[in-house]
């Protein structure tokens, strides 16, 4: 397994975010994490990250403890991560937020590799090299935000809500990324709110209520299930 | 550079660059005290040159990595400070005034760290209250440590400088050209750092730290950078200032002094190198010569009226002034520009998202 998470623990003072969940991603797949607002998906991404510190529990990827690495460490290690809402830096052109995605990596040629292929994989960011990020449309950011993520050429890419308030044409075209970045050979842990989309995008997904998983399993099963469609799915499919 | 612009279309191609600029703005400093040959002229031109260096310490914390220091002056005082108690009558110690540059600069950014290093967690108007809090505590400790800095009498008969077997003395000019040299030095510094990859590290926190973590920047190391390297421009002004005055005393270094350089910021443009400089020189021509020789005229003409009274208003006015008017400063950096003109870019932003909704991207 690329990553594996035991019994996680995370709190924000008293409040307990992540109450012990334990999932798996393995090398070159697309896993979802679905739950309502508040159920802990972020906090979980953001441990992984390095951004919370977990209580307690064990963070493996690779086979290796990260922890107690700090966030910088874990970028190194291969994990990129385009967090929620986007923050992309608005008053620095695509150019320089993808420059600043490549920020733990020092050989030339391997950043100029890697911005050839985010354009690839985003004509539109190509149009928009020169252009101030800040001054992009909420889609254009998104992948924006995507790509900056890819320029650390991580093993695993951690994406936070992609498809947020964005129209449903522009839904369409993120998920059709995803699979395509996952094509290319990056696995990809994804947060959606969006659960019919992610079901569809993802091999398999945990559902997480409350900091608590409450069901996990292929994607196909979970979008059949009656309890997940009843919650998450409005119902009818 | 919208302001100079028409002044340079006229100039030669060549000339247009900003290595040439640089290089006629040098020479034009290196020529000013032989062309006046007016001694109140050129000791005006030495102090005014330890505040662009103060500046341009200050551009890298506030300009560049976008913490907001009211409390710069502190680090000015542990530099001059440095340099009293080392090259001095008070313990017995004359180290080499060279020597002690480096030694002023490096103690400097030791205290950059150590004061950076609490207010790590803070940013915006609780980092300013910390920091305008250690502007207060450095001064105060000088003060009430009399037995080993003079207290409120601080330290005299400083060491004067020798450089090659040619004492400084009191003759402002060896300490102009020291000071334009230090600024070169300085100015070059800060402009390599802005295109390095510690540079924009500092760019990256400035726009969104929670983002610049993201991109595996260690946020607390590039932080104590920007401190530790802004602090060390104010040991060397520090060191260039006190061996000129000859003294030291806690006066110097009250909290007037951090918003002074803070002032010099905003007028020029922050985090614009060239902006840093005229805004630090307009600000420091208005405190020595056109304050008071605008209350000479007015007396002359009969008005009795002591505008270096009101000193602190009239620059409260340009600051306000400034403010409505030119929020990026006299000279914008391209951030700053995009940043306090961004109801433009949202009305540009809207028109693309219009734009987008109806096409597929991809």
């Amino acid at each position: 397994m690329l990553l594996e998470i035991e019994n996680l623990v995370a709190r924000y003072g008293r409040i307990t975010a992540l109450n012990g969940i334990s999932l798996t991603v393995g090398e070159g797949e697309i896993v979802t994490l679905i739950g309502a607002n508040g159920a802990g998906k972020t906090t979980t991404l953001r441990a992984i990250s390095g951004l919370v510190r977990p209580a307690s529990g064990s963070i493996r990827f690779d086979g290796r403890e990260i922890d107690r690495l700090a966030p910088s460490e874990i970028v190194r290690a291969g994990i990129g991560h385009a967090p929620e809402g986007r923050h992309v830096f608005p008053r620095m052109t695509v150019r320089e937020n993808l420059e600043l995605g490549a920020y733990t990596r020092r050989v030339r040629s391997e950043i100029a590799d890697e911005t050839a292929r985010v354009l690839d994989i985003f004509p539109r960011l190509k149009e928009r090299y020169a252009q101030k990020a800040g001054t992009m449309s909420g889609g254009e950011q998104q992948m924006l935000a995507i790509g900056r993520a890819m320029m650390s050429r991580p093993r695993l890419l951690l994406l936070d809500e992609p498809s947020l308030g964005l129209s449903p044409k522009l839904v369409q075209t993120i998920f059709v990324v995803i699979r395509e970045i996952n094509a290319r050979g990056t696995t990809i842990l994804l947060i959606e709110q969006n659960a019919r989309q992610a079901l569809a995008v993802a091999s398999r997904g945990y559902v997480l209520e409350v900091g608590s998983i409450a069901h996990s399993g292929a994607a196909s099963s979970l979008a059949a299930s009656e309890a997940v469609r009843a919650a998450y799915l409005g119902g009818a499919a | 550079m919208r302001l100079i612009a028409p002044l340079t279309a006229r100039l030669p191609p060549a000339l247009r660059t900003p290595r040439a600029g640089t290089a006629l703005a040098f020479a034009a400093a290196l020529a000013l005290p032989f062309i006046g040959r007016n001694g109140a002229f050129t000791n005006f031109l030495a102090d005014a040159g330890a505040f662009v260096l103060l500046a341009l310490g200050l551009n890298i914390v506030v300009g560049f990595a976008g913490l907001l220091d009211l409390g710069y002056a502190a680090f000015f005082a542990i530099g001059s400070y440095s340099y009293a108690m080392l090259a001095s009558p008070q313990f017995g110690i004359h180290l080499p005034f060279w020597v002690l540059l480096f030694v002023a600069s490096a103690i400097a950014a030791i205290f950059g760290i150590l004061l950076g290093a609490p207010t790590l967690r803070l940013r915006g108007d609780y980092l300013a209250i910390v920091t305008l809090g250690f502007g207060e505590i450095v001064p105060q400790t000088f003060l009430n440590l009399s037995q080993w800095t003079g207290g409120p009498n601080g330290i005299g008969s400083l060491d004067q400088p020798v450089l090659f077997g040619y004492r400084f003395g009191f003759n402002p000019l060896p300490y102009y050209l020291m000071v334009l040299g230090l600024i070169a030095l300085a100015a070059w510094l800060a402009n390599n750092l802005r295109t390095s990859r510690l540079g924009r590290a500092w760019m990256a926190i400035r726009e969104d730290e929670l983002a610049a973590a993201h991109m595996g920047i260690n946020t607390t190391s590039t932080k104590l950078a920007a401190f530790a390297m802004g602090a060390s421009f104010s040991g060397l002004a520090g060191c260039a200032l006190a061996s000129k005055l000859q003294l030291v005393s806690p006066d110097q270094f009250m909290f007037n002094v951090s918003v002074f350089v803070l002032a010099m910021l905003v007028l020029g443009g922050m985090g614009n190198i060239p902006g840093v400089i005229v805004g630090s020189l307009i600000l420091s021509a208005l405190e020595r010569f056109i304050l008071p020789q605008t209350t000479n005229f007015m007396h002359n003409v009969g008005l009795n009226v002591d505008l270096t009274n009101s000193r602190f208003l009239i620059y409260g006015v340009i600051l306000v002034t400034m403010m409505l008017f030119r929020p990026e400063g006299l000279i914008p950096s391209r951030q700053r520009k995009a940043e306090l003109h961004a109801g433009q870019a949202d009305r540009r932003a809207a028109a693309a998202e219009g734009e987008l909704l109806t096409e597929v991207i991809h």
